[in-house]
């Protein structure tokens, strides 16, 4: 009987202590072989090969230095529930997006003015920073990595096949629809059962027709979104004529798998998807060009933004190491790589190849006419992207001016502090604009 | 020497008592009061946060989305708990009566149960994608010629089918255990006065495993007003929202949504309306039991 | 008459025989696909359902080492292990104490309708502050879900344990402290081997629901490498991509473990969940 009670006691003692031992895992600044162990979560999921060759290289060239590169799916999420755990990486390689200017009015970054790359860095790419900020903040937190362009990337050889040529104006864009539907081919594929696609289109629509800025130009009563997004809703619901049936039904994983297989002429998303593409049909011709959403050809501009840009988090005790990794990853070699790799434009001064993908978008890149994602001042909880899915979904008549009212309505609620903020800062600072 | 003993179960009692009920207040009571703390602010999760006083809740109740997604949790379960117990019934009373096999065919009609609702979602989530519309464009059925999961009418359905497809096996082990304790003799003497079929079912069988029903009634209301994984497998919400359940919203906004306070406050109220339903339940059935 | 009553059914016996379809069609659809080639796929009932020109492991092969399944299975059985030892020691003692003092003493029954209540709390409302609080104890592995476990399945186990208690007489309590016992030995000695069936009801309805919860190690030790089978499905999605094939014998091996568990210890899993429910 005795043996029973210590059996137990044993067992319950074993189990505390493999648990004890389980949650001694954990992190710590070093690691066994002394070197120091810099953390990295970078969110995009189609770089996922890219920086795990990074991370080699570094690894094999850098003997005090440990990178980790980690790179989660849903990494938004992963990232967010770390930030409320409290538990930091040392460098985050996210987009300019409204997450950044949340980050950053969190106080979660450090200041890198300091870092002697920046001033490899296009001011323009910089300047994208600059403006996410909820309220101007000396000192500079993120260095653009690379930029995207977004727009509609075709099947060379189908559109070389038919002798059609490169739309510059809406009118011209829908002939050239009607045209590739009469050829029996399906104009366009859409992915919209994950709903972040949907603004694909949008964003590309939006910055030829709407002002850049009309995010705070609502947030100070200037304008509404009823008035400025009338035209972008209008058009965006158009194309549904020349995509497959029911689009909602597919994912971007779909969307990208029937581009590359050739059963649509074009797609409208950006050069982040090519990756993708390639990984199903890695001999595609693709090229692509700037949606021509304005019937005059001057207004189309390129959509453009910062796709990936790194951080350096505030409580990271290991700057010269995080610079380290900095500088290694700026290297125009390894910029080089990743742009072979990930068909992106890099926003480091410098003569880089441009992926061939881009070829139709080269002439607005170099002369800068471009123009940064409107979704990227939008506050994620918003959920834009649904509200889009939703109106593209609404049949009935006034379904515009439910979504343009829904738009405006929303847009005060979730900014609500924001705008607080904003007009606080105007108080206290009356000569700023 | 009695009293000696008496004093030692009690520290005994109380040394094993105390422990666990902190480990239980500092894991289940502490969060609890910590979100409703949370639900007075404007959090993000992350760095500061201000003081909004009832401002989340006033919010609550004009927020269509959160609005929307207590009605399709709501639906959700209604439909889910009436399917899956019909069935499960129906089930029940066959695997109960004098068939070849009868293990063998329980066993298989559980299994739905241990498998992981994760899973299961991503399985089905290909079928309802890909194998029905093709099914249905063969057959030339209209409504199943397109993706269920892409229609906003339709997505619901499709999780109420998985939802009840896992929840079935329970029920039916839970009805034919029930089924069990109807002694043979009701029926025979049911037999003598000429009742038969349906009848025999309602004036003598139902009555007899009401108790039954009330236990799958309450638990599988519960279980599927948490719905969570099998949204999280086969729409993510969509299409156009419509299939956002309670727990699925105060995940995503609630943690990468940066709604962190306002989502404490949905939480909040999510728990006092779980509160409500279940006591509600169990008062409702507690009195058919006993008229019955 | 006797006779006559025992005849089989056969009308009900085949249509159960059929209905048992709408349980194995998925699964026969999910194998299929898992042993397929991406190149025999066509989104179609033919593409799908037909059998794999060749059986080959290869999918199964490739799924294991893009998932870590290895590691993911580790991490499952550890989780699972744990907790439903620890349940049912800690648990079956907690309702000895409570059990045996509810009846002369108001504060016991105060902290059993405290403990018990818990039920109604789920977790999507407790998650938010958890992930919080967990984080800053340093709680945020597999330590911290076992604990959580724990603590979310003690009331169903306190209710279980103190019910099933009720059917064991004082008498043998008395007469053991007559020889002296004390009461934390004849608890090991005595109750404990006793209340047996309660352990295995116990110990099945624990294991099933921690084994497929997503939730919890969801939020507690996402973004840390650590995954659990049915986490490691939803950590891995992207990387699936469109490859169905692959990503259905990455299901299939999630299901298995769980599937051969059944299969051995079917009676003990169907016999526990109905007295889980039932109690």
């Amino acid at each position: 009987m005795k043996k029973k009670v210590k059996a137990a006691v044993s067992l319950l003692c074993l189990c505390m202590t493999l648990a004890g031992a389980l949650s001694g895992c954990g992190k710590s600044g070093t690691d066994a072989s002394g070197k120091i162990v810099v953390e990295m979560i970078q969110y995009k999921p189609e770089a996922v090969a890219i920086f795990d060759a990074l991370e080699e290289k570094f690894n094999a060239t850098h003997d005090d230095i440990l990178l980790k590169i980690d790179s989660p799916n849903d990494a938004m999420t992963i990232l967010k529930t770390k930030f409320i755990r409290e538990d930091y990486p040392d460098i985050i390689g996210i987009g300019g997006d409204i997450n950044f200017s949340n980050f950053l009015d969190a106080d979660l970054f450090m200041d890198i003015s300091d870092y002697e790359g920046l001033a490899d860095i296009k001011e323009s790419y910089l300047d994208i920073n600059k403006n996410l900020e909820f309220v101007p903040k000396e000192g500079v937190y993120a260095v653009p990595y690379m930029a995207n362009a977004a727009g509609i990337l075709y099947n060379k050889d189908i559109f070389d096949e038919h002798g059609w040529t490169i739309p510059t104006t809406w009118d011209e864009f829908i002939v050239l629809c009607e045209e590739i539907q009469a050829a029996g081919i399906q104009p366009l594929y859409l992915g919209y059962k994950d709903t972040w696609t949907c603004l694909a289109p949008w964003n590309a629509i939006a910055v030829d027709l709407a002002p850049a800025d009309v995010c705070s130009q609502v947030n100070r009563g200037d304008t509404t979104f009823a008035e400025e997004y009338r035209e972008v809703a209008e058009k965006v619901k158009v194309l549904l004529d020349y995509a497959e049936p029911n689009p909602v039904a597919y994912s971007y994983n779909d969307a990208c798998t029937a581009f590359a297989r050739g059963q649509s002429a074009m797609y409208t998303i950006g050069s982040y998807a090519v990756p993708q593409i390639k990984s199903v049909n890695p001999d595609m011709n693709i090229d692509s060009f700037v949606f021509p959403a304005s019937n005059n050809p001057e207004e189309n501009l390129l959509n453009s933004g910062n796709d990936l840009e790194f951080m350096v988090m505030k409580n990271s005790d290991k700057k010269e190491a995080v610079y380290e990794v900095l500088d290694f990853l700026y290297e125009d070699e390894n910029i080089q790589m990743y742009l072979d790799d990930q068909g992106a434009v890099p926003c480091k001064k410098g003569d880089f190849e441009l992926p061939a993908i881009l070829t139709g978008m080269k002439d607005y890149i170099i002369e800068g006419r471009s123009a940064d994602y409107q979704d990227h001042y939008y506050p994620s909880e918003m959920s834009v992207d649904a509200m889009i899915q939703t109106y593209l979904l609404d049949d009935s008549e006034n379904a515009l001016d439910t979504f343009l009212n829904k738009f405006d309505t929303d847009w005060k609620r979730y900014n609500r502090d924001v705008i607080t903020k904003v007009q606080k800062y105007m108080d206290e600072h009356p000569d700023a604009e | 020497m009695k009293e000696k003993k008496v004093n030692d179960k009690k520290r005994t009692f109380l040394l094993i008592t105390i422990p666990m009920v902190a480990l239980f207040f500092l894991f289940n009571t502490l969060p609890l009061i910590r979100g409703f703390i949370y639900s007075f602010t404007n959090f993000r999760g992350y760095g500061e946060y201000d003081w909004v006083g009832l401002r989340n809740y006033i919010d609550l109740f004009t927020d269509a989305r959160v609005g929307k997604s207590y009605l399709f949790t709501v639906k959700y379960a209604l439909a889910c708990t009436i399917l899956s117990n019909v069935i499960s019934l129906i089930l029940a009373l066959g695997l109960n009566s004098r068939i070849k096999g009868k293990s063998i065919l329980r066993g298989i009609y559980f299994i739905p149960n241990v498998l992981g609702s994760l899973v299961v979602g991503y399985i089905f989530g290909f079928f309802f994608t890909y194998i029905l519309p093709a099914v249905g464009q063969k057959l030339g059925i209209g409504f199943l010629s397109s993706s269920m999961l892409a229609g906003t009418g339709t997505a619901w359905i499709a999780i109420v089918i998985v939802g009840a497809w896992q929840a079935i096996a329970t029920n039916t082990i839970i009805f034919i255990s029930g089924l069990q304790t109807v002694p043979e003799d009701v029926y025979e003497a049911g037999a003598i006065d000429g009742a038969t079929g349906w009848q025999r079912f309602w004036k003598l069988t139902f009555p007899l495993i009401i108790p039954f029903f009330t236990i799958n009634m309450v638990l599988s209301m519960k279980n599927f007003l948490m719905v969570f994984d099998q949204i999280m497998a086969l729409t993510k919400g969509g299409p156009s929202q419509s299939t956002e359940s309670i727990s699925y919203l105060i995940y995503q906004n609630g943690m990468s949504g940066g709604q962190f306070g306002f989502q404490s406050a949905n939480a909040f109220v999510f728990f006092v309306v779980i509160v409500a339903i279940s006591v509600a339940q169990m008062r409702f059935m507690n009195k058919k039991e006993e008229q019955l | 008459m006797k006779a006559k009553n025992e005849r089989t059914n056969w009308p009900v016996t085949i249509l159960l025989i059929a209905g048992c379809i709408t349980v194995f069609f998925p699964l026969y659809m999910a194998i299929m696909i898992a042993f397929k080639k991406p190149s025999e796929m066509t989104n179609d009932i033919a593409g799908a359902l037909s059998l794999p020109s060749s059986w080959s492991f290869e999918n199964f092969a490739e799924a294991m080492r893009v998932t870590d399944f290895c590691h993911s299975l580790g991490n499952s059985l550890l989780i699972t292990i744990i907790t439903v030892v620890l349940a049912i020691l800690l648990h079956s003692v907690l309702a000895y104490a409570i059990g045996r003092s509810m009846a002369n003493s108001k504060g016991y029954k105060f902290i059993y309708y405290y403990i018990v209540s818990g039920m109604f709390v789920p977790f999507a409302i407790l998650m938010m502050p958890l992930v919080k609080q967990t984080a800053q104890m340093g709680l945020d592995n597999r330590a911290g879900v076992i604990i959580l476990y724990l603590v979310f399945y003690m009331p169903i186990n306190l209710l279980l344990y103190t019910g099933y208690l009720k059917n064991i007489p004082m008498a043998l309590e008395e007469a053991a402290y007559v020889d002296g016992a004390t009461t934390w030995y004849m608890f090991w000695h005595i109750i404990f081997p006793m209340m047996k069936p309660m352990h295995a009801t116990v110990a099945v309805l624990t294991a099933l629901a921690v084994w497929n919860d997503v939730m919890t190690p969801l939020v507690i030790m996402g973004g840390t490498e650590m995954n659990t089978l049915p986490l490691a499905q939803l950590n891995f999605q992207t990387q699936f991509g469109t490859n169905y094939n692959l990503a259905f014998a990455s299901y299939l091996l999630a299901l298995l473990p769980i599937l051969i568990f059944y299969v051995i210890c079917q009676k003990q899993i169907i016999n526990g969940v109905a007295t889980g429910a039932v109690k």
